[in-house]
């Protein structure tokens, strides 16, 4: 069984490879210290087990494990953490099992058996909620603040304030940022979900607008309406979508 | 939107009280041997014009706030006269429209020429009124003005509430707590040395910030000490990623300043900056002594692919809070960033132990 040990702090590493020493049909792959190195390290070792931090610098635990699954990567993950446990039930249905900092050798051994457990039922049952959903859960409610998305090989954070806009392309969304375009396997809807909805406004069926974008908008026929933003791209607005700039407007 | 106007009931009530008015302006004109049905006719509608008319003077009134001084107040009055002479020959000019109107209807004849001779009076009743307005329109600004005073108090009594709370929340934060148990946890097999030196700090940490917790103001020596103690931890925890330099002038040393100030500090430059780079960083400590002031600084590098932070977040409002709390106007806090460092600079008077 081949491990990845994820996780920014030197000793959190150290106590993990500790453990796994008395179980020597399970390698250590890699040892990782931060998301980055994570997403290369599990593209270069396909890791039948992971231990995952989740608060680390760049990405974090949840962002790893989004990345993963949209590669199609389904390794077994048991979050190590300090989280409190409120917020772990949420994600309990998606990990292998979790480990709350510090945690006893038997604790350990408890949840590396229930990975094996799980490695032999192969193959792995999709989770019931993607990794995303389940970010937003562990977020208990506060919206999203970065996207992650992989372009090819390479790993892009697009932080909020830098998304000017997103349009649906069937099971994709296109995100525009700093005048570059990605895409990223996710449904406008459930992003819309995700994002704050007093800065993004859904103002057309296949478009979500970064409202700080916005400069006017302008009414061309009877029912047709653009919206003009900052560096003068023109988006549709549908009826709908004017409704909803509206209550905002008059709201504030 | 006019607060008279706001409510059914205060439109009733403000109607209701021309009513006295109408009466008296048919007094004075029955007394200059008007018919009743030539008075009544007339002050009736012309008090509900003056009603609705001199609502304005609401507007006039938000446009030109009253100071605490007397300085501007010609200016004010200048406005007010203009207002007043306006509003009322134009209500003088509606009574004599109206006077001509009614006119046609069988026995009031003679009302045009009455209101004719009746004009500068109307005038100057005009102005009086509409002044009135003036008067009862400052008078309602000044009632909104204390509810929304009273409103505010009661939010900001309840953010300092607040701030006490977190204060005390904040001796034990329990993330920073469970990561340290797990260091330890991971010394005690590599390093046993080091484990019991974690203890030893994390022990003396917690010592010190009970101790603390029960105090309103520390002298900054005791700060210091105890920011020290959690940087210690946090180096163990972080290893090489945390590095730390302190520039303490031993003079700012005694400088009296409410509980737990620095703390929240330190944790936020561990949190937003050491912590969220790969590499880690440099978070200083400076304190010095100018002109009579203490000037504490904590500084650390951020991430740059991160957007910088706009204003304040609620930890560092309430150590400005805090602060002001204590020493109002001759203290401040400063928070920005600058060549990707983020820095948080306090300011506040010398002030030691008698």
């Amino acid at each position: 069984m081949k491990a990845l040990i994820i996780d920014d702090e030197d000793l959190a590493r150290a106590i993990v490879r500790e453990h796994l020493a008395a179980h020597p049909d399970v390698e250590v792959a890699a040892e990782c210290a931060n998301g980055f190195e994570a997403i290369k390290a599990a593209a270069q070792h396909q890791p039948d087990l992971i231990f995952l931090d989740i608060q680390m610098p760049k990405l974090d635990g949840f962002e790893v494990l989004e990345l993963l699954e949209a590669e199609g990567k389904r390794p077994a993950v048991v979050f190590v953490t300090a989280y409190d446990q409120h917020a772990l039930r949420a994600f309990e249905a998606h990990a292998v099992d979790y480990l709350l900092k510090p945690f006893s050798k038997e604790r350990f051994d408890a949840a590396l058996a229930k990975a094996r457990a799980l490695q032999s039922a192969q193959p792995l049952a999709p989770p019931s909620t993607a990794a995303a959903e389940l970010a937003s859960f562990a977020r208990l409610g506060k919206p999203l603040e970065r996207i992650v998305v992989k372009d090819g090989p390479k790993v892009t954070v697009v932080h909020l304030d830098r998304l000017d806009w997103v349009q649906a392309q069937d099971d994709y969304v296109l995100l525009r940022t700093e005048g570059k375009n990605l895409l990223k396997q996710q449904t406008l809807a459930s992003l819309e979900t995700q994002l704050d909805a007093n800065r993004f406004i859904r103002i057309h069926r296949s478009y979500i607008l970064n409202l700080d974008r916005l400069v006017r908008v302008e009414q061309d026929s009877k029912e047709h309406r653009d919206a003009i933003l900052r560096d003068g791209t023109r988006l549709p607005v549908s009826r709908a979508g004017y409704q909803r700039l509206r209550e905002l407007w008059e709201g504030a | 939107m006019h607060p008279l106007l706001a409510s059914r009931a205060r439109l009733g009530a403000y109607l209701l009280g021309w009513a006295p008015i109408a009466l008296l302006l048919t007094g004075i004109a029955r007394s200059q041997g008007w018919s009743w049905a030539e008075a009544g006719a007339l002050s009736l509608p012309l008090c509900l014009l003056a009603a609705l008319l001199f609502l304005s003077a609401w507007f006039l009134c938000r446009a030109l706030p009253l100071g605490r001084s007397l300085e501007g107040l010609s200016a004010h009055g200048a406005a007010w006269g203009m207002a007043a002479v306006l509003m009322g020959g134009l209500w003088a000019g509606l009574a004599w429209i109206l006077a001509r109107v009614l006119a046609w209807i069988p026995g009031l004849g003679a009302l045009p020429q009455r209101v004719g001779t009746a004009l500068p009076v109307l005038t100057g009743l005009g102005i009086l009124l509409y002044l009135a307005s003036v008067a009862l329109s400052y008078l309602m600004l000044a009632q909104d003005r204390a509810v929304e005073a009273e409103r505010k108090g009661a939010e900001l009594q309840l953010l300092a509430q607040e701030s006490e709370l977190k204060a005390l929340r904040a001796q034990l934060n329990p993330h920073f707590l469970f990561n340290s148990l797990n260091s330890l946890s991971a010394l005690t097999a590599v390093d046993p040395a080091r484990a019991r030196e974690m203890c030893v700090l994390l022990s003396d940490f917690l010592r010190r910030s009970l101790g603390l917790g029960e105090r309103r103001l520390v002298a900054l020596r005791e700060e210091l000490e105890l920011a020290k103690a959690y940087l210690a931890i946090e180096q163990i925890r972080f290893g090489t990623r945390l590095k730390v330099a302190w520039t303490v002038d031993p003079a700012a040393e005694p400088a009296l300043l409410p509980t737990l100030l620095l703390q929240p500090l330190v944790e936020n430059a561990i949190k937003h900056g050491i912590a969220a780079l790969p590499e880690g960083g440099t978070l200083a400590v400076t304190t010095e002594v100018l002109e009579g002031h203490v000037v504490l600084t904590v500084n650390n590098p951020l991430d740059a692919d991160a957007p910088t932070p706009q204003g304040l977040g609620i930890g560092l409002r309430q150590v400005r809070q805090r602060l002001l709390g204590r020493f109002g106007s001759r203290a401040r806090l400063e928070a920005g960033v600058q060549d990707g460092q983020h820095r948080v600079t306090l300011v506040f008077p010398l002030e030691v132990e008698p």
